[in-house]
């Protein structure tokens, strides 16, 4: 494999531009699709089958009454233990050589198992093609020689793209920086490799905790339930068995059938 | 923000008849191997009804696909850790026990009769295969209410028994062989199943705790309470118990089949 390619979203750097939003809409070729009131600037209110990049623009409460914009240019996170990978049936969602997670459209059937699977909700269901639809790293645009276009476009350099290693020294860099100017808060969301879901290739520098973004604190594999959940539902059916056994045995112990 | 699959009806009754496969499968292996000649009904409408509800599933499920064309890349790949990967490969092979066990049970030829009891016993492994790892695939999701629950996959298992037994229950009765001694055996094997698939329901709601709100308390709580707690596993026990006369002895049965599709029901659509 290839050195892992990642992309690192620094938010206290995001101005709402939304030109990454745009910029992904118009490399994939993703149709328009109706407005929707978030009562806010943000639209769509979450990730869609034709929404890849998604800036969120969430409003926290001050402690005088006021509001502070916190923004987030969203993505799919590239999971390194990714649970749609995990899930997908067919093999369409794939591991590509660069640690980035996408799906092969020409394999996907729509079983939509992936889309529950998702720890962060990324995966969408696209009625249209009957297939899942999710960011797809601009696989394209990375084998050949230029970066995602949602990275490209930024002006503001919020939307970094590069080997993963190297943006996660850096991130850590401006992680002390921050804290040093005051942001009390800000924080990694995903740079540890040993974190949860070993790390994601799509990592974000936040300026609050994980909760404030809607983002879980700690996602969790959703196939870590597969073995327990099996070994109690065999348990169930040895005593099931056992019960099915006595009521059709003949009285008198006789039994076998053979006898 | 977590997302639901957008699965509906045709994962309801998928999950509904896969279960009374397994359960019927099961049933018709068990009073072949332990029961008497006098069960052949049993056994011979038990590994025909498992066959019909698989070759039902299947068209369920390739009905439900996005693309249903592309059915045949469910078994392109083998997941071992990926309950819909294994549960598409099980359903085939399911399959395949089932024709040859229907097949081997119209034959008159009792010199059959101990290879296909030898194969119901392996057959009977995928039969609980497909009844629970219905459960298990929900379990394996990020959806809170399915991921929270342990014992999805048991309580399917349970379900998809005592379903798999009323089906006979209520062909036996249909086909006008209420009288025999099987039906009188699947009865007793279908009381133990609903007092087993009770006990494994309130063990999963007390392992629940909060999470089970969206069941016990929420939008689905008149239908699990009424439909699925009331109708369908109460009233059935205690009729059976009882033992009145004037209620015909399939009702039961019905009720417990009616159970087993709100089960799937309320669960499936908590997410829906």
């Amino acid at each position: 494999m290839a050195r892992t390619l990642a992309m690192f979203t620094d938010t206290s750097l995001c101005i709402g531009c939304r030109a990454c939003q745009v910029a992904c809409k118009q490399w994939n070729e993703l149709p328009m699709e109706a407005p929707e009131w978030t009562g806010s600037y943000q639209n769509q209110s979450h990730f869609t089958d034709k929404t890849y990049r998604l800036v969120r623009f969430i409003e926290k409460p001050q402690p005088n009454g006021e509001l502070q914009w916190l923004l987030m240019s969203d993505v799919c996170k590239h999971c390194a233990q990714a649970g749609c990978l995990d899930a997908c049936p067919t093999g369409a969602i794939h591991r590509t050589e660069y640690g980035t997670v996408n799906i092969n459209q020409d394999v996907c059937n729509g079983c939509r198992y992936c889309v529950s699977s998702c720890p962060f909700g990324v995966v969408a269901f696209n009625h249209d093609t009957g297939r899942a639809n999710k960011c797809t790293f601009c696989n394209d645009r990375i084998h050949n020689g230029l970066g995602p276009a949602c990275a490209k476009t930024c002006p503001t350099e919020s939307i970094q793209f590069g080997f993963r290693d190297d943006l996660a020294a850096k991130a850590e860099k401006r992680v002390a920086k921050l804290k040093e100017m005051g942001y009390a808060n800000a924080q990694l969301y995903g740079a540890d490799a040993n974190g949860p879901l070993g790390g994601l290739n799509a990592f974000f520098l936040l300026l609050d905790r994980p909760a404030t973004y809607n983002l879980p604190e700690k996602p969790l594999l959703p196939q870590r339930n597969v073995l327990v959940d099996s070994v109690l539902a065999v348990g169930a059916a040895l005593l099931v068995g056992v019960t099915a056994v006595v009521s059709f045995r003949e009285r008198g112990g006789k039994g076998g059938g053979d006898a | 923000m977590l997302r639901n699959p957008e699965w509906h009806l045709l994962i309801v009754w998928y999950f509904f008849l896969g279960g009374i496969a397994g359960g019927a499968y099961f049933t018709a292996a068990i009073a072949d191997n332990f029961g008497s000649p006098r069960d052949r009904n049993v056994v011979r409408t038990g590994y025909i009804l498992a066959l019909l509800m698989i070759v039902v599933c299947g068209m369920l499920l390739i009905l439900d696909l996005g693309t249903p064309s592309r059915f045949l890349n469910m078994v392109m790949h083998f997941k071992f850790w990926d309950p819909m990967s294994i549960g598409a490969w099980m359903l085939g092979v399911f399959g395949l026990f089932a024709f040859v066990s229907s097949a081997l049970s119209l034959s008159a030829d009792e010199g059959r009769a101990p290879l296909r009891r030898k194969i119901s016993l392996v057959g009977t492994i995928f039969g609980f295969f497909l009844a629970s790892y219905t459960g298990v695939l929900l379990s394996a999701t990020a959806l809170p209410f399915w991921s929270d629950a342990r014992l999805m996959g048991a309580l399917f298992l349970a379900s998809g028994a005592s379903t798999g037994i009323a089906a006979i229950s209520l062909l036996l009765y249909l086909t006008g062989d209420a009288a025999g001694e099987g039906f009188k055996k699947v009865k007793r094997a279908d009381r133990f199943a609903i007092l087993f698939e009770m006990a494994v329901l309130v063990l999963f709601l007390v392992l629940l705790g909060s999470a089970a709100a969206p069941l016990v308390s929420g939008q689905m709580a008149p239908l699990f309470w009424g439909g699925l707690v009331v109708v369908g596993l109460v009233i059935p026990l205690l009729l059976d118990l009882l033992g009145t006369r004037w209620v015909p002895a399939v009702i039961p049965a019905v009720l417990v089949l009616v159970g087993g599709f709100i089960l799937r029901y309320v669960v499936v659509m908590t997410h829906a």
